[in-house]
């Protein structure tokens, strides 16, 4: 045999692999199979010193035999993955035949795959490359894994740091202009008037961008800290229907709500749901057509201890093939807000991940009848 | 409301330094006067004694909570009250620690700046 076979994988090459056998023979046979890969080998007869050789000899595969003097191979394995978890190196079972049971309680015990005796070098080989593949795929994909989150954490303060200093300049921007607006530096003509509410009206949809951009920046940098109180959510949706009532006069919007059970208290941030509300009621508004009725519904669960909130709009429904993007950062439908209305792609992400946080649930159906659905699904208690 | 004599008001950016003074001359406060960092503060301070110090939180190289220790250890009288942006609870902490009075948001809306600067003054200085 070659001492190297042209069709091995570089990498592979200087693999370090335990074979721990109590049978000196099978040890042999098993270096005779693997040395001519370019594999590096380490051998040990008991489990004890298998356990001790993994310290010192790191390898990236373990072939390990079930019955040995001392602890045995399972044993073993159990052992070997308590101590390192899944940063432990695959272990492959060495069992006299395909026992079946053996092969059970061997996969049982953690090990990734079992080599039946006698031998077959070409099945040896076969195994052991494709678990050592396996295992630099899987460290480089979690190095990879690792290289991203940084890289997001890094993002996110960014994107904290960028939205937290872009307030205050916005904060004069739209003090000077009521003042402006007031008179403070004279009286304005009509026209003035008109350009310096328009300064206001983009100064406003600045501010709700870099607001909802603190929040994503905040939510996904697990910075997101839920004040859990008892709430009552049906005073909650209320008082953010009389809001959005007011806002929506200008487009004859009129959100109903039926009178809901009273007494529905549940655990959660009421600042933070509060938010989710008025986000899924301006969403409603945002979307149906002037002058529509919008509909806010509070329920009780008590056999799956939950609330729910819906809000059912008269717009024109979720575009089939454009759900998936509903509740993802920055993403907009093709549908568009009814009155000129701005939308961000964050308002949706933002509540999802708040639901999340509470573990609750948010969903959007279309309604038969047009319109469509969203509704948040929350647990009474944590 | 009896206003102070005279308001320093610290900040480096001076559009802020406009918007407060603004809001501070329309409920009737007369003097302010201006500085744009923590070393002219501490200097304009010895000076001329105003009565109350609006101080930023967040400023280059000298920032405002050792700016506050700084004030306070030049006159442990002096009354100082935080201007931020966003609530740090940490920040108002060491504050607090620090020795000042209070806290206003610079990012909220005018009409509640001013509501927050009149009861801060009102609460420091007298009603009548």
């Amino acid at each position: 045999m070659d001492a190297t076979s042209p069709s091995q994988p570089l990498v592979l090459q200087g693999s370090r692999i335990l074979v721990v056998d109590d049978d000196r023979l099978n040890v042999r046979i098993l270096g005779g199979i693997l040395r001519p890969e370019g594999y590096i080998l380490a051998e040990a007869d008991t489990g004890e010193h298998a356990l001790a050789a993994i310290e010192a000899f790191k390898p990236h595969l373990v072939l390990l035999d079930v019955i040995m003097p001392g602890i045995d191979g399972f044993e073993t394995c159990r052992r070997l993955r308590a101590a390192h978890g899944h940063l432990a190196p695959p272990v492959i079972f060495i069992t006299a035949k395909a026992e079946s049971n053996d092969v059970v309680e061997g996969l049982g015990a953690g090990a990734v795959d079992y080599l039946p005796k006698p031998f077959k070098a070409k099945e040896v080989q076969a195994r052991v490359r494709s678990h050592l593949q396996n295992r630099l795929l899987a460290e480089q994909k979690q190095l990879l894994v690792d290289q991203l989150s940084k890289a997001n954490a890094a993002k996110n303060r960014f994107l904290g740091m960028a939205a937290h200093d872009l307030r205050n300049p916005l904060a004069s921007i739209r003090g000077l202009a009521d003042f402006l607006l007031e008179g403070a530096a004279g009286p304005l003509q009509p026209e003035q008037a008109d350009l310096v509410r328009t300064i206001l009206d983009a100064s406003q949809s600045m501010l709700t961008l870099v607001n909802e951009l603190l929040d994503v920046a905040t939510i996904e940098s697990g910075e997101l800290k839920l004040n859990l109180q008892p709430t009552d959510l049906a005073r909650l949706v209320a008082d953010s229907v009389a809001l959005t009532n007011l806002e929506g006069a200008k487009k004859h919007t009129q959100v109903r709500m039926p009178s809901a059970t009273p007494g529905i208290v549940a655990q959660l941030d009421a600042a933070k749901i509060r938010q989710v509300v008025d986000n899924l009621l301006s969403n409603a508004v945002k979307y149906s057509p002037p002058a529509a009725t919008i509909t806010a519904l509070v329920a009780l669960d008590p056999a799956a201890a939950t609330c729910s909130f819906a809000v059912r709009d008269q717009g024109p429904g979720i575009p089939e093939g454009e759900r998936h993007k509903l509740f993802k950062d920055f993403s907009q439908l093709s549908v568009r807000p009814t009155g000129g209305e701005k939308s961000t792609g964050l308002g949706l992400a933002i509540c999802r991940k708040i639901v999340d946080a509470h573990a609750g649930s948010i969903t959007a159906e279309n309604l038969p009848q047009g319109g469509c659905e969203f509704r948040v699904t929350l647990p009474l208690h944590r | 409301m009896n206003f102070p004599g005279a308001i320093l008001l610290v900040d480096d950016e001076p559009h802020i330094r406009k918007y407060v003074s603004l809001i501070l001359r329309q409920l009737g406060q007369a003097r302010i006067i201006e500085a744009g960092n923590g070393e002219e503060a501490l200097a304009i301070y010895q000076r001329e004694k105003p009565d109350l110090v609006l101080l930023d939180v967040s400023m280059p190289r000298m920032d405002g909570i050792a700016t506050l220790k700084a004030l306070r250890a030049l006159d442990p009288e002096c009354a100082v009250v935080m201007l931020t942006s966003m609530v740090n609870r940490e920040t108002i902490e060491k504050a607090v620690e620090g020795g000042a009075l209070n806290y206003i948001r610079k990012d909220i809306p005018k009409d509640e700046i001013a509501r927050a600067l009149a009861e801060t003054i009102a609460a420091h200085f007298g009603e009548s």
